[in-house]
């Protein structure tokens, strides 16, 4: 069998046809020394339906925002996103929270990393006080300047 | 009368992994490979470049390979030497891993078959080439070491003798120029090339390089002149365009200047043909020549890299800024005292100029990853910081890494000797020490079935097997006639 015959060229030539006349249930070429006959089936003929995306429900950012953003007293300190990114409560999965509600922190205590373009963004306290409340999810979204952390200053 | 000896230019292929890792995001299977192998082990390449950091990586994420077999199956059918890329300390990923994972890569690389140990550091800080070279050594393989290219005030031509006498005085047995983005220029290289080819006295210096800038064919002729004994290329159809010059333009170049190479140019056709091919088939790009672009000077970004910033930017809204961003990337290179812009600096300092476009104050706020740049941890800076980020970074001077930065992690096989058990083999405890379990689990999956010959004629009739829609088809040519049905 003289193989050679056939070149890459050729296989692509004939491939790209058989692609372009996929509406039609017989195909036959013959160029030169290479002939190719193709019978296909009916119903494979029509193109199938294209698989319907279903659309994901996702609440709006602003929405959550809004919900989440509430009103806070005016006595505490509020830790808010330096960029729009990806909050994280603890260094890795599996590891334990920098900080629950009711700890004390120090100024430059870690609450969370915000992960921006895939580079780890480790937000410090600023003030010395208690934990009241951790507003975002972990992995949840985050908008620039939204509240993360409350915490309430010591006195 | 003795016939003067003719002068000889070799070849290393990077089909395999740089050209599909830059022109299809490395997502080429080892079942694509397996067909063509024959035929690229009969071209004359005097190095085949097999493996290196995406192409292991991506083989684990996305294309659910184990890396180690495909390195093993690809030593065995190669008689041609296998040539294998690690990066620095860090090896196939990003963060620094401790010498004893290090030296057991080496280890088992040169068992798999691997002959050529290539070595390369991110920052050029050939500290962090020390543990490799030496286990790599030991193990029996050559030692290739290579050094970034890049343009800045401090990256000078004495810089990279500099360089050179470091990848010397390891031990390396080749040299190697790496242009990552293909910054280089002819003009450049005819001051560059023959300050470092004197410095190596002999040991065989070789050039990589990208097509970016439509430069590379130019600067592999001077690198020619210049006395450099290889150049790394890619089969012309994965040539060209963010990958490296295509084989075939190269040699043809190397001919004309009355070059001997071992290319054999029956074979080379015959491979360019199966990957045009198989572009084809799997829908995957064939490389184009790029147009110059006086731009990629400035910024270096690579062309990859900026599509997919805008892609990022878009999902946070801030597209319409790209520009602002990009002229602010040089501003944060300078700030930083000059990194390179190639992984994983590149994404650091992309996101940094993106952080300070945006919150509208220069290092406002400072991603950890370049904290630890700064503190030295992940090796030398090439020059010194600006002030305006030093007082923003507010370093301690305890936090300042000054050693080896592998002196500075624990080992890390007794721990994971302990967690597999003392059954585990040397590829399960490295491949356990770069990932989380998670991602090993469909590794496990059975490998498909490898073919390791093919013709055009096979692969009309394995297409057509594939389509679901023939249910009947003959092929005639050459007095050979075959039916199939479904």
């Amino acid at each position: 069998m003289t193989e050679r015959n056939l070149t890459y060229e050729d296989l692509m030539q004939i491939v790209e046809l058989v692609r372009t006349t996929s509406q039609f249930s017989e195909f036959r070429l013959k160029v030169g020394d290479v002939e190719v006959s193709l019978k296909r089936a009916n119903d494979a003929v029509r193109p199938a339906p294209m698989p319907r995306e279903t659309p994901v429900r996702e609440e709006a950012p602003a929405a959550r925002h809004e919900k989440t953003q509430a009103s806070f007293s005016e006595n505490l300190h509020l830790v808010r996103s330096p960029m729009v990114g990806t909050f994280y409560r603890a260094a890795a999965p599996g590891q334990p929270p920098f900080v629950e509600v009711g700890q004390s922190v120090e100024p430059d205590s870690i609450l969370c990393i915000i992960e921006v373009m895939k580079l780890m963004n480790s937000i410090e306290a600023g003030v010395r006080g208690t934990v009241r409340q951790v507003v975002v999810e972990n992995a949840a979204a985050v908008e620039a300047g939204e509240v993360l952390v409350a915490i309430e200053p010591l006195a | 009368m003795k016939a003067q000896e003719q002068k000889r230019f070799d070849f290393v292929d990077v089909t395999l992994r740089d050209a599909h890792q830059c022109l299809w995001g490395t997502r080429m299977t080892t079942q694509m490979m397996t067909p063509i192998l024959a035929e690229i082990d009969r071209a004359g390449y005097s190095v085949i470049n097999i493996l290196g950091g995406a192409v292991f990586d991506v083989c684990v994420r996305y294309l659910h390979e184990n890396p180690w077999d495909r390195v093993k199956l690809l030593c065995e059918r190669f008689s041609t030497p296998c040539d294998a890329l690690t990066r620095g300390q860090s090896l196939y990923t990003f963060e620094l891993f401790p010498d004893d994972v290090v030296t057991l890569n080496a280890q088992l690389l040169a068992r798999l078959g691997v002959k050529v140990f290539t070595v390369y550091d991110a920052l050029n800080d050939n500290r962090n080439l020390e543990s490799s070279v030496k286990a790599g050594r030991e193990a029996g393989m050559k030692i290739n070491g290579w050094m970034t290219y890049t343009l800045s005030p401090v990256h000078t031509d004495a810089y990279y003798v500099e360089r050179t006498r470091e990848l010397l005085a390891l031990g390396s047995d080749y040299l190697c120029i790496k242009d990552p983005t293909g910054l280089l220029t002819p003009e450049r290289g005819a001051t560059l090339f023959p300050a470092v080819v004197q410095a190596c006295g002999g040991v065989p210096v070789q050039l990589h390089s990208h097509c970016q800038s439509a430069l590379a064919p130019r600067v592999y002729e001077e690198a020619m002149k210049c006395g450099f004994a290889a150049g790394y290329t890619a089969s012309e159809p994965l040539a060209n365009g963010a990958s490296l010059p295509a084989t075939e333009e190269i040699n043809a170049i190397a001919r004309k200047l009355g070059f001997q190479t071992s290319l054999d140019e029956d074979s080379l056709r015959e491979i360019s043909g199966y990957f045009r091919w198989l572009c084809l088939r799997e829908g995957k790009p064939c490389g184009q020549v790029a147009q110059y672009d006086p731009a990629l000077y400035e910024h270096q970004i690579p062309g990859g890299m900026i599509s997919n910033l805008h892609y990022q930017l878009g999902t946070m809204k801030l597209g319409h800024r790209l520009p602002e961003i990009l002229e602010e990337v040089a501003r944060v290179r300078k700030d930083l005292g000059y990194p390179i812009v190639v992984s994983p600096f590149a994404q650091y300092l992309v996101t940094q100029a993106t952080i300070n476009v945006v919150q509208g104050e220069r290092y406002k706020t400072i991603p950890d990853e370049i904290r630890k740049y700064a503190r030295g941890y992940y090796g030398r800076v090439a020059a010194p910081m600006s002030g305006e980020f030093l007082d923003r970074l507010n370093l301690k001077s305890n936090e300042l890494v000054t050693e080896r930065p592998g002196e500075h992690i624990e080992p890390g096989l007794p721990r994971l000797r302990r967690e597999l058990g003392p059954g585990a083999c040397d590829g399960d405890l490295l491949l356990a020490a770069f990932y989380d379990k998670a991602l090993l689990v469909p590794l496990e999956k059975p490998k498909p079935e490898y073919r390791f010959r093919t013709s055009p004629l096979h692969e009309l009739v394995a297409w057509m097997g594939q389509r679901r829609d023939i249910e009947h088809a003959r092929i005639r040519f050459a007095g050979t006639e075959m039916t199939f049905s479904a």
